[in-house]
């Protein structure tokens, strides 16, 4: 067959993982889920942004209260929540997944708000070894210590959704976990982290883990050839995240999301739009959010708002905590200029 | 010390126990207890219990796998699944485990012809991907879904299952398999998902990967003086000093049993997996596990033939 060559980058997405897709404005006329209607006066989103110097019990338990109140958190109360922390992998040596010591707090936190159900759950993209991962990881032993399920969403029963985006191509429906669809309120713990295919990851990309690889495979890769930034775009303009916490304490920069270095902003972004929290995130780590594909694409189609102007942002100033993430030669254009 | 033939015995049969007793209605099993019936685990939970002589459970289950076939010859995840995908291994083993001769037949021939994106790939693509992820992407393997890109282990699975089923290792696909695994191996010995570079870094194998990789190659016959072979046994004889899980523990004991190296290690690692047995049967609660033990420490045959073993 003929074909058209890729680009070397879409190439290299397509294997690790993908095709760049332009998404029109009125892709997801239909995004009902996280969809941010625009008001004339003042920022409509407001994002928590709190200091956090370690994984101390106290710091973090200070800190998850600090940005609940500061941001517009869900109300918890009597409801079923489902957490997806960030369990890419497991490396002793580079802080890979999200840290299960700041999970624990959040479920201290949400035991303390009278959640009715509270149950971890992550689909990790490339090792099918869940049970290892699992363990590694440290979450085993704190779904034990707080007595709450740890599901594999890998494995989990599924429905199909219809997706959002009316063009869908690859993605016309979404499979979907059960655990996912019975949730009440979703509440995504991301890592703060560079990404060799995204430019970085935070919130909106954690969502990918929610899809099954009994369905999609390890790594996920259809969503790759769907392209990245369509494929986030899709996944969360079809399914809301109530709640979204970046765990900045120690992120990840250069060659992410596996393969970089450890990185100290001791800060966690917390709120109720994922995008305004990504954004604000990306501005921590030094990012113009605009200049991220995926998030351009994600404010084009309304799933919230990456502009200052748009997102309050309580707590410390940006300006205070920002600490440049070193940037894969690739991303270099990401660097927000100082000032 | 490895469990004797006597323990086995006595704890095993509490596997077929458990299997029996999680049947859904309609025939299959799910990963877990009450959980939608799935290929993967039904293939599996049918072919122990047919090994253990059960002929009234395996036969819904063989029914139930029989109504995924579709008229293409795929099989997906679950009847309503509207595509072909990995799981069909399972169905493969278990058709031709029970003698469904004409299932077998189209579901093979559907294997055969499910294709990876190898095909999509312009000469320049496969240049920029030899560049940053130093493997051959014009090698075709089996993806885990239509349309997307080759990998470690569907492509171990599907060999395994079409090796069992007697489709000869001459076979091209079976060879372009092969040939795709070896390319895949990373440098410091073992295999992972499928990429063992990225751009300068290499990286980590992982047990599970290497294991399938392993058994889909003595499946195939590749003897055990190929490099990559003995590099994989010696990966996972140092992992197995780690922590290890049960699945990826069972896969260990299938790829260790198809090479003479590896055979010196497996009543130590059958004694390991044999011990993580829980009191009502099952391995973690998950019947696809609690299969896959069970056959890997009864009848490995069952899955591979291994060299100089018979079938």
């Amino acid at each position: 067959m003929t074909k058209k060559p890729m680009t070397r980058r879409e190439v290299i997405r397509v294997l690790g993982t993908s095709v760049l897709s332009a998404l029109p404005a009125t892709a997801l006329a239909g995004a009902r889920q996280q969809l941010v209607k625009g008001t004339a006066s003042g920022p409509l989103l407001q994002v928590a942004l709190v200091p956090c110097p370690d994984y101390g019990p106290e710091n973090l338990a200070t800190a998850i209260r600090a940005g609940w109140r500061s941001s517009r958190p869900p109300d918890v109360r009597g409801k079923r929540v489902v957490i997806k922390p960030n369990i890419a992998d497991f490396s002793a040596e580079r802080p890979i997944h999200t840290d299960p010591r700041l999970v624990e707090s959040l479920i201290l936190q949400l035991k303390k708000l009278e959640a009715r159900e509270i149950i971890l759950a992550e689909g990790p993209p490339h090792n099918r070894d869940t049970e290892w991962l699992f363990r590694k990881s440290g979450f085993e032993a704190l779904a034990n210590r707080q007595s709450v399920p740890l599901v594999d969403l890998n494995y989990d029963d599924i429905s199909p959704v219809k997706c959002v985006n009316p063009r869908a191509t690859l993605l016309k429906e979404l499979y979907l976990p059960r655990t996912i669809l019975s949730a009440d309120v979703i509440i995504s713990v991301a890592k703060m982290k560079t990404h060799r295919h995204a430019g970085i990851t935070l919130s909106l990309k954690n969502m990918f883990g929610i899809l099954p690889g009994m369905k999609y495979g390890w790594p996920k890769n259809i969503l790759h050839w769907n392209g990245i930034p369509l494929s986030i775009c899709e996944i969360n303009g079809t399914l809301k995240t109530h709640f979204s916490i970046i765990d900045g304490v120690v992120g990840m920069e250069g060659y992410g999301p596996l393969l970089g270095t450890a990185r100290k902003a001791g800060v966690l972004v917390m709120g109720d739009n994922a995008l305004a929290v990504d954004a604000t995130a990306a501005r921590v780590m030094g990012i113009d959010p605009a200049r991220v594909e995926y998030l351009a694409m994600a404010h084009k189609i309304k799933l919230g708002s990456l502009r200052r102007e748009d997102i309050a942002v309580a707590g410390e100033k940006i300006e205070k905590v920002r600490a440049d993430f070193v940037l894969d030669p690739e991303y270099s254009f990401l660097r927000a200029p100082k000032g | 010390m490895g469990p004797t033939k006597v323990m086995l015995n006595l704890s095993l049969p509490r596997a077929l126990d458990f299997i029996k007793a999680n049947q859904n209605p309609d025939g299959g099993w799910g990963y877990r207890p009450g959980g939608d019936s799935l290929v993967e685990p039904t293939g599996l939970c049918a072919l122990a219990l047919s090994s253990g002589r059960d002929k009234t459970a395996d036969g819904r289950g063989l029914d139930f796998l029989k109504a995924c076939l579709k008229d293409s010859g795929a099989v997906g995840i679950h009847p309503k699944d509207p595509e072909g995908n990995w799981m069909a291994y399972a169905a493969l083993l278990a058709f031709h485990a029970f003698g469904a001769a004409s299932e077998e037949r189209r579901l093979r021939d559907w294997i055969l012809s499910f294709e990876d994106a190898a095909g999509l790939f312009s000469p320049t693509d496969i240049k920029a991907i030899a560049t940053a992820y130093r493997f051959d992407a014009s090698i075709r393997g089996w993806p885990w879904t239509a349309n997307t890109s080759g990998w470690v282990e569907p492509t171990a699975l599907f060999i395994i299952a079409l090796s069992r089923a007697g489709v000869p290792a001459t076979e091209k696909r079976i060879k372009s398999g092969v040939d795709l695994i070896l390319d895949r191996k990373v440098p410091s010995g073992g295999w992972n998902f499928g990429n063992p570079y990225s751009k300068s870094y290499e990286l980590d194998a992982s047990v599970m990967s290497t294991a399938l990789a392993l058994a889909a190659l003595g499946a195939a016959g590749v003897p055990e003086s190929r490099p990559a072979v003995g590099e994989g046994i010696r990966f996972l004889t140092r992992s197995l000093a780690g922590d290890t899980s049960t699945a990826s523990l069972a896969w260990v004991l299938l790829a260790l049993n198809c090479y003479p190296a590896g055979a010196a290690l497996a009543p130590k690692v059958s004694a390991r997996l044999a011990g993580l047995q829980a009191a009502d049967g099952s391995f973690r609660q998950n019947l696809f596990e609690t299969a896959l033990a069970y056959l890997v420490l009864s009848e490995a045959a069952i899955f591979v033939r291994a060299p100089g073993k018979g079938r």
